[in-house]
């Protein structure tokens, strides 16, 4: 590897962090997913992909297993409040709520402030680059690695 | 150092998601410093079990996370109380480091299975070192309580063949029209499973295949005993009998690993700790690398002792640990 190439995040103990993208809604466009999914692995990340149609349930236990470092969801269909709250609601129940969770798609800019309400760390739009959502992402799991309960 | 929370160890015994968040976050400890292996033996006085784990392996794309969604279901109607734990190993990026971990995608009818545990471990280009990460996880899981466990791993390569070893039996899954598959059965690897899966039954070829493959096997130069068995994964044909096959042959090993004394797993794992250690540090330690250079180098040199001395640099070399800007998969 060449000197030059940006050194990718790792957690403290020297592992490499860990995400967790999935695609819940009853649409079958995993596009985003996809995209998000590749610039992570390029990015230096190990991300668990788990595919589209995915209920709040399947996350959050695929999530748990995996011990990921966050949570990225797509969402195209419309229902993201009530999927995003059931998905909150179900990390809590799980002692996993300080998991950061991101949620990427065509949201509407009046829902946002609502979303992060329940929890969800960052919104991005269908225009954000790379670039952005890697730093974006390392600036909320460095923060995250230091408050993360033993 | 830190050392391994004593609370997680205990969770870990938990039925529920306490112990399956808890059993998660050991396997990562141990999958980010396996140093840390052998105090997580010493503290839960080397669980004996899982009383059977099972290798999948086989070129990509020939459908082995679909033959593990397949096996599931089979092996939960077998043993209704079992619990089985899956680890499904991709490969890392050797550019990047990163890795897309894809095979739950095919497993997913199970997502919500409680007596199933999935778990994704990217290779991370370990020198040799892959296999001791999937041993650390194969120990929780056994501290977990799991009965049986499926690795699926990808090609055939040095790090599998070291991976495989851990398990009781292993099944080379190949597949009509995978290009990867014929080279394979080429390079004669399907010598490390007692088992030959052609999956893919529903596709023209397959029997072609099967046919190709016991030819091969008939002319092989060899004594070992190996079943070719026929099954769609999608179609779930041949499935159950697979599952039976795959279960009497690992049960019939399964007792060697299971004799296998405390003093003995022990050694096996001091072996590998010092292994990667000196792996390591010959392949990251800058003093040696330099060393290396010289030594190669210099013309009057002569090569006798350079093997001797750099062992004794890795012996002394005062980290195993690469710097976080140096990625150890290079
Ligand atoms: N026709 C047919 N297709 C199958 C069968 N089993 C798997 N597939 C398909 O083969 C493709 C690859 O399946 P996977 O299960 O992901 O294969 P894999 O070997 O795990 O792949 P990697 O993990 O990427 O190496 C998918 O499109 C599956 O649907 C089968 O029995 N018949
Ligand atoms: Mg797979």
């Amino acid at each position: 590897m060449s000197s030059d190439t940006p050194a990718s995040p790792r957690r403290p103990d020297g592992g490499r962090f860990r995400i967790l993208i999935a695609k819940p809604g009853l649409d079958g466009h995993d596009r985003g997913a996809k995209y998000v999914a590749n610039v992570l692995r390029d990015a230096g990340f190990e991300v668990i992909y788990t595919g589209i149609r995915r209920t709040p349930e399947q996350i959050v236990r695929a999530a748990l297993q995996e011990d990921v470092d966050a949570i990225g969801i797509s969402l195209l269909s419309g229902a993201h409040m009530t999927l995003v709250a059931r998905l909150t609601g179900l990390l809590a129940e799980h002692g996993a709520d300080h998991l950061p969770l991101f949620v990427g798609g065509v949201i509407p800019e009046s829902d946002i402030p609502e979303l992060k309400a329940l929890g969800v760390c960052e919104v991005y739009g269908p225009g954000t680059s790379a670039r952005t959502l890697v730093e974006s992402l390392t600036v909320h799991l460095e923060k995250h690695v230091h408050e993360r309960p033993a | 150092m830190n050392v391994l929370p004593d609370d997680l160890i205990a969770q870990a015994r938990d039925g529920g998601h306490i112990g399956m968040r808890a059993g998660a976050r050991l396997m990562t400890l141990l999958e980010n410093d396996p140093e840390k292996q052998a105090e997580f033996l010493r503290k839960t006085g080397f669980p004996s079990g899982p009383r059977l784990v099972l290798g999948i392996t086989g070129a990509p794309g020939c459908g082995k996370s679909t033959l593990v969604d397949a096996l599931l279901a089979a092996f939960r109607s077998l043993h209704p109380d079992a619990r089985i734990g899956v680890i499904a190993i991709d490969p890392s990026s050797p550019f990047t480091g990163g890795a897309i971990l894809a095979d739950r995608v095919r497993m997913m009818r199970h997502a919500e299975d409680p007596a199933i545990f999935v778990r994704s471990m990217a290779s991370r280009g370990h020198l040799g070192g892959l296999a001791l990460g999937v041993g650390g996880v194969l120990s929780v899981m056994a501290w977990m309580g799991f009965d049986i466990v499926l690795i699926e791993t990808v090609g055939v390569g040095q790090s599998e063949v070291d991976i495989v070893r851990t398990a009781d039996e292993v099944a080379v899954v190949l597949a009509p029209g995978n290009g990867d598959s014929l080279q394979l059965l080429k390079a004669g690897l399907m010598e490390i499973g007692g088992l030959i899966v052609v999956n893919k039954a529903d596709k023209d070829g397959a029997e072609a295949l099967r046919d190709g493959v016991l030819a091969m096997l008939e002319l092989a130069d060899t004594t070992r005993h190996r079943e070719v068995l026929l099954v769609s994964a999608t179609e779930n044909r041949g499935v159950t009998e697979l599952a039976s096959r795959f279960e009497s042959l690992g049960s019939a090993n399964s007792h060697r690993r299971s004799a296998e004394t405390r003093r003995e797993k022990a050694r096996q794992l001091l072996l590998q700790l010092a292994t990667r250690r000196l792996e390591h540090s010959l392949e990251n330690h800058p003093r040696i690398r330099e060393e290396l250079v010289r030594r190669i180098e210099d013309p009057s040199g002569s090569w006798t002792g350079l093997v001797q001395d750099l062992l004794a640099a890795a012996a002394t070399a005062d980290s195993i640990q690469p710097s976080p800007r140096k990625p150890s998969h290079v």
